[in-house]
């Protein structure tokens, strides 16, 4: 797989996730970062570095990515959600626009 | 406070993180502001979008939006108006790329510091109703730099002249036009509208009044609208390539107000070279611009068919008044129909096929031609002359053609009754004769006079083709039954009186050779047709001669019976004098001195000669047998005056001819409707029975009157006892 077509995601304690570009944009807001006109690091790197997602939250949020597109492509399972990391879950949606 | 004594659930705001650094949001701004210059000075490579982006949030989130949002404007603002002292800096020439480039970068910066602050205008500005972050960008843009003071005059003043100067003829830098305009459609279309769109409106009405007049007074109508095709498509041009696809409906409106509609007339009736000169010199593309040029406008159309139509008219009439024209009828209708042609050619070449110009052609011909009571004979001659000799070797399609064109022309005959008449004495003369050229054609004209006007109308030309045919049948017959050999072959149609034109009372005394064999005939026609009347029509016939002349030559003369009359006199005698002829033969007088003319006046072919030598026939002339007639050819036809167009009292007499037989046909209309009414007034029987009639002749409203008394008169009709201009029917 190219570069280019992959993103890392770095979580607050520094695990480092990578994952498909284009699952990447199911988040608006990641989708802003990485395609932005301006050249900003993330652009230019293609690697995004969250301070307040903890590693547990980040991984779910990729999972959701994925599950999302396949989703979108029809196939229709559940997304499991544990009770207990569903607030920080929120959080972090709200703050991915996702 | 008392309360209810239930338990009321409360949510408790989460508590967690609310107390936090006085100095945060300050600290936050301070790093967004930041990086908002960073990126208005193209340094955002250094910045990290997730940052500026949490920044953001967290104050949005921290009920900072407020701060974060007027910060933001304040930024902006700021930045622009350092933005707007460049370009008014900018000199001459570089203003517009100034403004141009400086346009890019503010909206690649806006994009920018739209991208982070994103999550404001997710949540702050939908619930606060504010400005979305780009929006206020271009806001503030139009505010603070489209808008100030010292560019917007200066820019619009820029623009202006970079048009005026491409309409002069310069190049100009049309990408940067074009990003100019499209930076202020980008700014809404009202911002286009007044900053460029009206005030550029202006100047080309302006700039276009005066070369129109410059124009107008230096060329000619074609010259003048190339110029003005030419000036119309670089608009829609320049539209195309710089100016909002919007403009282009208003600016050609200006172009067409300006270039045409405020000169049409001047143009159409230009001396020399205007619509009437286009019309006679067949200038069919300067036709053609004309047309599409002022269909553009309102009354355009209007203006080139009121002047196609007048000009028309007032030709027509001069054709058809025209003394010389009228002495060859042939040479009339065929002026009439390349006249027709060329028209045609125009309105379908030229002007796009448009109903109302055939419609204004129409009434324009029907206008003249009948004003021209001559008219239906000249037609009439027309298509004899055609069936006659002009057709030979001609396709059948060109046939057709031709007949298709005299029935155009006979569709606008106010007057078909009298065509019918001439074409009656035509077609008798013709079938006669034996000259038509295609019995093919001859039909097809019938059959298209049907379609035009009914079965009515051509009823008896239909009988006399079928009289052609039983005399063909019944002339088989008498000669197979009688011995044929001996003296002169006799060849007779029969005809139907009230069928055929025929003149009653033409007398004259045949040859007694020829008597005989006629009476041979009616003896044979009346034993199979009992009771019917047999008369013979001298007038009309032909014979065939054999004549041996002075050197033993001998010649087959085709000559009318009247001549032959004539000649067969000359056996007995060598010289007879005028009266000693008019005794003999008995032929009328006008009839009997054409034919003479005929034998005696035409160079080559004059079988008499006359005592004294002239070209007229008179009382006292002497006339002898010419022994030393000779020809190159064996048959010799000798013609007698052939149809032409009627001498004046022959007119009157046609004429007169033709008010006699509308008299029947008013008074059948007239009962026909007072039949169906019962009561109706003076007025409305003239108008109705002009409508029924309109399709043969307009009847004359003197006519009716008079024909509505006659009816009284003979009890068919009766005035009302009460109201006298009622009449009603009696039954």
């Amino acid at each position: 797989m190219r570069k280019e077509d992959t993103v890392k995601l770095i979580s607050a304690e520094g695990f480092e996730f990578i994952i498909d570009r284009k699952a990447a944009l199911v988040s608006n807001t990641l989708k802003n970062m990485l395609t932005s006109s301006g050249s900003f690091t993330e652009t230019e790197l293609g690697e995004v570095r969250f301070p307040e997602i903890s590693t547990p939250i980040l991984e779910k949020v990729c999972q959701y990515f994925y599950w999302s597109l396949q989703f979108a492509s029809g196939k229709e399972t559940e997304f499991h959600i544990e009770p207990e990391i569903t607030l920080e879950l929120m959080m972090a949606a709200n703050y991915l626009h996702t | 406070m008392s309360r209810p004594k239930e338990k009321i659930f409360k949510i408790e705001p989460f508590k967690h993180k609310v107390e936090m650094d006085p100095r945060y949001p300050e600290r936050t701004w301070k790093l967004l502001e930041d990086a908002i210059h960073q990126i208005y000075n193209h340094n955002a490579s250094n910045l990290s979008f997730e940052e500026l982006y949490r920044s953001a949030y967290n104050m949005v989130l921290h009920k900072y939006g407020d701060k974060l949002y007027n910060g933001l404007v304040n930024t902006m603002t700021e930045h622009l108006r350092e933005i707007g002292r460049l370009i008014e800096a900018a000199q001459g020439g570089l203003f517009l790329e100034e403004l141009n480039s400086k346009w890019m970068e503010h909206n690649k910066a806006l994009q920018m510091i739209r991208d982070i602050l994103m999550y404001m205008d997710r949540t702050y500005v939908a619930n606060f109703n504010k400005t979305p972050v780009h929006e206020l960008g271009l806001n503030l843009w139009r505010d603070n730099i489209v808008r100030s003071l010292k560019i917007r005059d200066r820019l619009l003043d820029t623009l202006l002249d970079l048009v005026h100067r491409e309409r002069t003829g310069e190049v100009i830098n049309r990408g940067l036009m074009r990003n100019i305009t499209k930076m202020l459609m980008d700014l809404g279309s009202a911002v286009y509208q007044e900053e460029f769109e009206r005030p550029f409106l202006d100047a080309a009405a302006d700039f276009y009044k005066l070369e129109s007049q410059q124009f107008i007074e230096t060329s000619d109508c074609a010259d003048y609208l190339k110029k003005a095709e030419r000036r119309l498509n670089e608009e829609i041009e320049r539209v195309s390539h710089y100016l909002d696809a919007k403009s282009e409906s208003k600016i050609t409106a200006v172009v067409e107000k300006e270039m045409i509609f405020n000169h049409m007339k001047l143009l159409v009736e230009m001396e020399n070279s205007g619509l009437v000169s286009m019309l006679t010199d067949d200038k069919y593309n300067d036709l053609a611009r004309m047309y599409t040029l002022f269909r553009r406008v309102s009354t355009g159309l209007a203006t080139i068919r009121d002047v196609m139509s007048a000009h028309l008219r007032e030709t027509g009439r001069q054709l058809v008044m025209d003394p010389e024209r009228q002495k060859d009828p042939v040479e009339f209708v065929q002026r009439l129909l390349d006249e027709k042609d060329k028209y045609d050619k125009i309105i379908n070449s030229s002007f796009n096929n448009d109903k109302t110009f055939q419609n204004a052609l129409n009434s324009a011909f029907e206008y003249f031609i009948n004003l021209n009571v001559r008219s239906p004979e000249f037609i009439s001659l027309f298509v004899d002359d055609k069936l006659r000799k002009g057709l030979k070797g001609v396709s059948e399609e060109d046939v057709e053609t031709v007949l298709d064109k005299v029935m155009m022309l006979f569709r606008y005959l106010q007057e078909k009754d009298v065509f019918e008449k001439y074409y009656k004495q035509h077609l008798a003369k013709r079938l006669l004769s034996g000259r038509t050229v295609s019995d093919d054609a001859e039909r097809s004209l019938i059959v298209k006079l049907k379609t035009e006007c009914g079965y009515q109308f051509t009823s008896k030309l239909e009988g006399m083709f079928t009289d052609m045919k039983t005399s063909r049948d019944t002339m088989q017959g008498f000669n197979t039954g009688g011995d044929s050999n001996e003296g002169p072959a006799l060849a007779v149609q029969v005809l139907t009186t009230g069928s055929w034109p025929t003149q009653s009372g033409a007398r004259c005394n045949l040859p007694t050779e020829i008597l005989s064999i006629c009476d041979k005939f009616k003896a044979y026609y009346l034993s199979t047709h009992t009771g019917r009347r047999l008369t013979w029509q001298t007038n009309m016939g032909t014979a065939d001669l054999k004549a041996t002349f002075a050197n033993g030559q001998k010649h087959e003369l085709n000559v009318s019976t009247y001549q032959m009359c004539i000649l067969m006199l000359f056996n007995q005698a060598d010289s007879l004098s005028y009266k000693d002829v008019e005794q003999a033969t008995d032929i009328p007088s006008l009839d009997l001195k054409r034919s003479l003319q005929s034998l005696a006046c035409v160079k080559g072919k004059n079988l008499l000669r006359k005592e004294p030598m002239s070209k007229d026939i008179s009382e006292e002339d002497v006339f002898t047998f010419n022994d030393r007639f000779a020809s190159k050819f064996y048959k010799v036809k000798i013609s007698t005056v052939v149809a032409q167009k009627e001498s004046e009292p022959e007119k009157v007499e046609t004429r007169q001819k033709v008010e006699e037989d509308r008299k029947p046909q008013i008074e059948a209309a007239i009962v026909r409707i007072l039949k169906a009414r019962r009561v109706l007034d003076h007025n409305n029987i003239v108008s109705e029975v002009t409508k029924q009639l309109q399709a043969r002749f307009l009847p004359n409203p003197v006519v009716i009157k008079k024909r509505i008394e006659s009816l009284i008169e003979r009890e068919f009709l009766e005035r009302d006892k009460v109201d006298r201009k009622l009449y009603r029917y009696l039954a």
